[in-house]
């Protein structure tokens, strides 16, 4: 165990310390150049390491899922736009085009708003409260998927009435004599795509609060003073002062969870594997991808989420483009 | 938690993604074909029954050649990784025919017709080979084995009850089930929900029936999909299946909890002090599932009987599933373990140490460790045609997901019938 | 920023107001009435009880938990009397958990470490430097968010192959890195784009070197975007099963993650002891957020901000 621990601290230093020496000689190398060069040159340096690890990683893979997406089901025979035109004649998977965007509509905007309130609120308890508080929201981050799953089994799990209910909600009803609901079954209203964000929203509200609580934190204090003493209150304090200046994070943490709901399935697939109207286009792209085996489908889907999600990034580097406008 | 049997999705949860590719015994490193005389066999079958098949598998081949045996968490999807990524072991355990014909479309494993002796391949029960048969050829060969559509039933109370324990057709069943209820008693219990695999349980009630009604040869139809769902036939046993399950009283919850009952505790309620249900129509693996006090002495506490042709002393074929041995890596070594594989006494040692079944009909009853296990074997013997699950023969697009999905709809009441028919025709791959 | 400020001023305030603002301490900007406490009471508890059913259910023998509530625990004596370690210990056991928390810390601390490093410098460049092709090249990555990870496996698995790379330690290492970067560039480009320009300006007049300004000024000013995200890093290398079966697979240099999974059967029997070993897991990610959380302390980047 002992000898086990050392090579495993050796190979961690090698590793952190070869990435530290990486970047000492790239910013050498770029010294060594003429200084027009140097400057010209610098920028590509400090992103290079990082493309790599994208080129390699996200790019190359995404290449070859453009290119795919217009083959058959094993990659080998060209199909021209067959994938597209199948996904997207039938009607189940329009379903679950629409139950993705009700997916994209709620939860970033619950989530940054959930968030926000247990930063700010939380901001304003004592150190311990705070502490408390915020680790109890973020103990569902520490949760893996399976325990995540189990957990909720004994929230929504219906048994049959006349047995005993070991889901708590049907045995909250239970104790008003009402008979139990399966409720990943109710489609009407889509309440149970409705619970499923429950169970989103619960694992990673904790995302947006570390994210925002960081901004909250980095509001400088004397802007706060003096609007106090100027006698604003404390929602007008929140909502003028407070908000404008996390705006820029607010946004990140909006496009981020966006984009993390586009290509959302975990969830949903240990839940209910989209049964009952849940499927969501993650979920469509896992099971075509790793249940039906056909590559050409899967691929197409994420091409799909990929054109989705350029207008978002227009819209954010618009954004950032207009702020140092301002600036 | 529920963890769905061994499906293709059979997940296990961790971010799910991560249960579908996951190997619970097996190095991301090379399965190693090369190492001179290891031969490596990669397979998701329970640990017991793999420790058995071993035990016997090293006392046949000898020291001379070794075996690294790793049991992986879901091999259909990892197989197809790993294959892709030109990185296989020697020999794979697949559980679904449809993987096994994909991996033939690969070209990724050998004919075994050569490989297997003649007289191996003519002791399995009839049927068996077929669903490893690709274009004529063997790529396949089935070494454990699983029988489905047996109706279990709590031992002591039913006999206490005097109600019959054999059935000779589906009238008869019918009738057993209007007596239970007329006793006042609810006759089934009934589950499909399985999370990321739910609706397979309907999808064997399905495939039970119209193997009794139809026949091998018209089952075979309808699992190549030249029969359509929309046809007599699945319509016949969808009426049947309506009438047990759909009828008021005849199952526990009634229809609507069917969808949100688990399928490993539905039964469960069978060995309540009175017993909220009577008969849970399952695979031989379900008893895995029942509480401690029933597994620890399962001849004395549970009943079973096999579902019952349609007509009494008529045509009776069973379904079941099972491992299918395949061989990836056509080396001498690796012949030699695949026919080890494929003799009838590869099972001496698992049969009495786990839930293994032999799909060999000179398989010794007298090696499996207790009389219930018999009573599965001697369903499987006795069938006139052992027939391969068929929604595991279907293409993953339909066995693994209209099939399960559209049965589900229809069961809690989402959809119609014949919408759900029709669906499942129209996902069929082209 | 203090056009905002005076705004909000210009609307009258109660003395009441007054009284408040005046009495309030040091670093913390407001205080919580009871309206503040009751919201997060109810949000903690509704966190919380889902949680803590589950974590009562690792306690109960499978069948218990099979067939009733966990609440009942509280209600029915005899139930109380079944709790029993025997999920931990058997989680423990058969996970073979020593060995795999170190794997685990091989594996997390290198793959939260280098992917910032990395980030940080290329969110740098981003924010700060001038060069043809930014705005095209940030959008790239950032657009690449939307991809599943999953489309990379078997490109990858065919690459490590030719490397040689599959079992190591380094292995799982560049694949965190490769997944974690989108998401690193763009959190951190914004939260940098955020600080003020003036003070590099006057540190590029001071004659310091990119190099310089950005281990002296940026890092340290950085400290809470660069704490949030090594949170999140590290807890999803921490909860990783994928990758590192994929590219370590089950064996000598196995994670937690893994480890747990041996637990588990075919058929699905053994999911109470994975319940136990989701809590045992639990443990080191609270843990580093709590280690972290001192990173988020009022302050700490206000007093360059003022500049």
């Amino acid at each position: 165990m002992l000898g086990k621990a050392l090579t495993a601290l050796v190979t961690v230093l090698i590793g952190i310390g070869g990435a530290l020496a990486v970047y000492y000689l790239l910013n050498k190398i770029a010294e060594l150049m003429p200084e027009r060069w140097e400057a010209r040159i610098k920028p590509y340096l400090y992103i290079l390491p990082a493309f790599l690890a994208i080129t390699l990683y996200l790019i190359y893979p995404a290449v070859l899922t453009v290119i795919n997406s217009f083959k058959d089901r094993f990659s080998r025979e060209w199909v021209g736009t067959e994938n597209y035109t199948e996904l997207l004649s039938s009607p189940a998977f329009r379903d679950t085009l629409f139950n993705t965007l009700l997916w994209i509509l709620i939860v970033p905007a619950v989530t940054v708003v959930l968030g926000l309130v247990v930063a700010t609120l939380a901001d304003r308890l004592q150190p311990t409260g705070e502490k408390l508080a915020k680790t109890i929201i973020f103990l569902p981050m520490a949760i893996s998927m399976v325990g995540a799953a189990t957990i909720w089994r004994f929230v929504y799990y219906a048994a049959p009435a006349g047995q005993e209910q070991i889901g708590l909600q049907n045995a909250l009803l239970g104790v008003f004599g009402k008979d139990p609901v399966a409720w990943l079954q109710q489609s009407q209203f889509h309440l149970n795509s409705l619970l499923l964000m429950v169970v989103l929203l619960w694992s990673q509200i904790g995302f947006s609060m570390v994210l925002l609580s960081a901004a909250v934190k980095g509001v400088p204090v004397d802007t706060l003073e003096a609007a106090r003493i100027d006698g604003a209150s404390e929602r007008q304090i929140f909502f003028r002062v407070v908000v404008p200046q996390i705006k820029g994070t607010i946004i990140t943490v909006f496009i981020t969870v966006t984009i993390g709901v586009m290509k959302i399935f975990d969830i949903v697939y240990v839940m209910t594997n989209g049964n009952f109207n849940t499927n969501v286009l993650g979920n469509e792209f896992f099971n075509q991808f790793a249940t039906n085996f056909n590559s050409g489908a899967a691929a197409a889907i994420v091409v799909m989420l990929m054109v989705a999600v350029v207008p978002i990034m227009w819209y954010q580097v618009r954004h950032f483009k207009a702020e140092e406008a301002n600036a | 938690m529920r963890i769905p049997v061994k499906k293709s999705t059979s997940l296990l949860g961790v971010a799910a993604l991560a249960a579908s590719l996951s190997l619970t015994a097996c190095g991301g490193d090379s399965g190693g074909s090369d190492n001179g005389n290891t031969v490596t066999i990669w397979s998701s079958i329970d640990q017991p029954v793999q420790d058995g098949l071993l035990k016997a598998l090293e006392a046949k081949v000898g020291s001379d050649i070794k075996i690294d045996w790793k049991k992986v968490e879901n091999i259909n999807q990892l197989i197809m990784t790993k294959i892709q990524a030109g990185d296989t072991p020697d020999i794979a355990f697949i559980p679904q025919p449809g993987v096994v014909k994909d991996m033939v479309s690969l070209d990724a494993i050998k004919p075994l017709d050569d490989v297997v002796p003649q007289a191996d391949q003519d002791s399995m029960i009839p049927g068996t080979l077929d669903a490893g048969t690709v274009d004529g050829k063997l790529y396949g060969l089935l070494v454990s084995a699983n029988v489905k559509g047996l109706i279990f039933y709590p031992k002591k109370a039913w006999e206490a009850k005097g109600w019959p324990t054999e059935v000779a057709s589906i009238d008869e069943l019918n009738q057993l089930t209007e007596t239970i209820k007329a006793d006042g008693e609810t006759p089934w219990c009934m589950g499909i929900e399985s999370d990321t695999a739910t609706g397979w349980p309907a999808t064997d009630w399905f495939e039970t029936l119209v193997a009794k009604y139809g026949g091998v040869d018209e089952y075979n139809s309808w699992v190549a999909g030249d029969t359509k769902f929309d046809s007599d036939i699945v319509k016949q046993a969808a009426a049947e299946f309506e009438q047990l399950m759909f009828t008021d009283g005849n199952v526990l919850g009634g229809r609507e909890a069917i969808a949100s009952t688990n399928f490993g505790t539905a039964g469960n309620p069978m060995f309540d002090a009175k017993p909220g249900c009577w008969m849970y129509n399952q695979g031989s693996f379900i008893t895995g599932f029942f509480p401690d006090e029933i597994k620890s002495d399962l001849d004395a506490n549970v009943g079973v009987m096999g579902f019952p042709p349609a007509t009494a002393g008529g045509d009776n074929p069973v379904i079941g599933g099972g491992d299918m041995a395949t061989l990836l890596n056509d080396s001498d070594n690796a012949k030699k373990v695949m026919a080890a594989l494929a003799a009838t006494d590869i099972g001496n040692d698992a049969a009495g140490s786990s839930s293994f079944i032999s799909p060999h009909s000179d398989f010794d009853p007298a090696n499996y460790a207790d009389e219930t296990s018999r009573s599965y074997a001697k369903v499987a013997s006795e069938s006139t045609g052992f027939l391969f699950d068929g929604s595991d023969q279907m293409p993953g697009e339909v066995g693994a997901g209209t099939f399960w999905k559209d049965m589900t709809a229809w069961i809690s009441g989402q959809e119609d019938l014949d919408t759900a028919l029709k669906n499942i025709d129209a996902s069929w791959p082209s | 920023m203090t056009t905002t400020a005076t705004t909000a001023a210009a609307a009258t305030p109660t003395a009441a107001e007054r009284k408040k603002a005046a009495g309030h301490g040091e670093g913390n900007p407001g205080k919580a009435g009871w309206a503040t406490k009751l919201v997060l009471v109810i949000l903690c508890l509704l966190w919380i009880v889902p949680i803590f059913g589950t974590f009562v259910t690792s306690f109960r023998p499978l069948d218990d938990a099979n067939s009733t509530g966990w609440w009942q625990v509280f209600t029915k004596p005899s139930m109380l009397g079944n709790l029993t370690l025997d999920n931990y210990s058997n989680a423990i056991d058969g996970s073979n958990m020593g060995n795999a928390l170190i794997n685990s810390l091989a594996i997390a601390l290198p793959a939260t470490f280098i992917p910032i490093l990395v980030a940080a410098f290329a969110a740098y460049a981003f924010t700060f430097m001038e060069f043809w092709g930014r705005d095209f090249l940030f959008l790239t990555i950032v657009s690449l968010l939307v991809v599943p990870n999953y489309v990379a496996f078997v490109p990858l698995l065919k690459v490590y192959r030719d490397l040689n790379l599959n079992g190591t330690f380094a292995a799982v290492w560049l694949a965190h890195i490769g997944f974690g970067m989108s998401l690193a560039i763009y959190i951190l480009r914004n939260y940098m784009a955020t600080l003020p320009k003036t003070v590099i300006e006057s540190a590029k007049i001071d004659g310091a070197s990119h190099y310089q300004t950005f281990f002296k000024l940026i890092l340290p000013m950085s400290v809470p975007a660069l704490a949030s995200f090594a949170i999140f890093q590290f807890l999803w290398v921490w909860n990783d099963l994928l990758v590192a079966l994929l590219f370590i697979g089950p064996g000598e240099n196995e994670p937690v993650t893994i480890g747990l999974t041996h637990l588990k059967q075919q058929l699905g029997q053994g999911w109470e002891l994975t319940t136990a070993g989701a809590f045992i897991t639990m443990l080191v990610p609270v843990a580093v957020f709590l280690a972290l959380q001192r990173f988020f302390i009022r302050g700490l980047t206000a007093g360059a901000v003022k500049g």
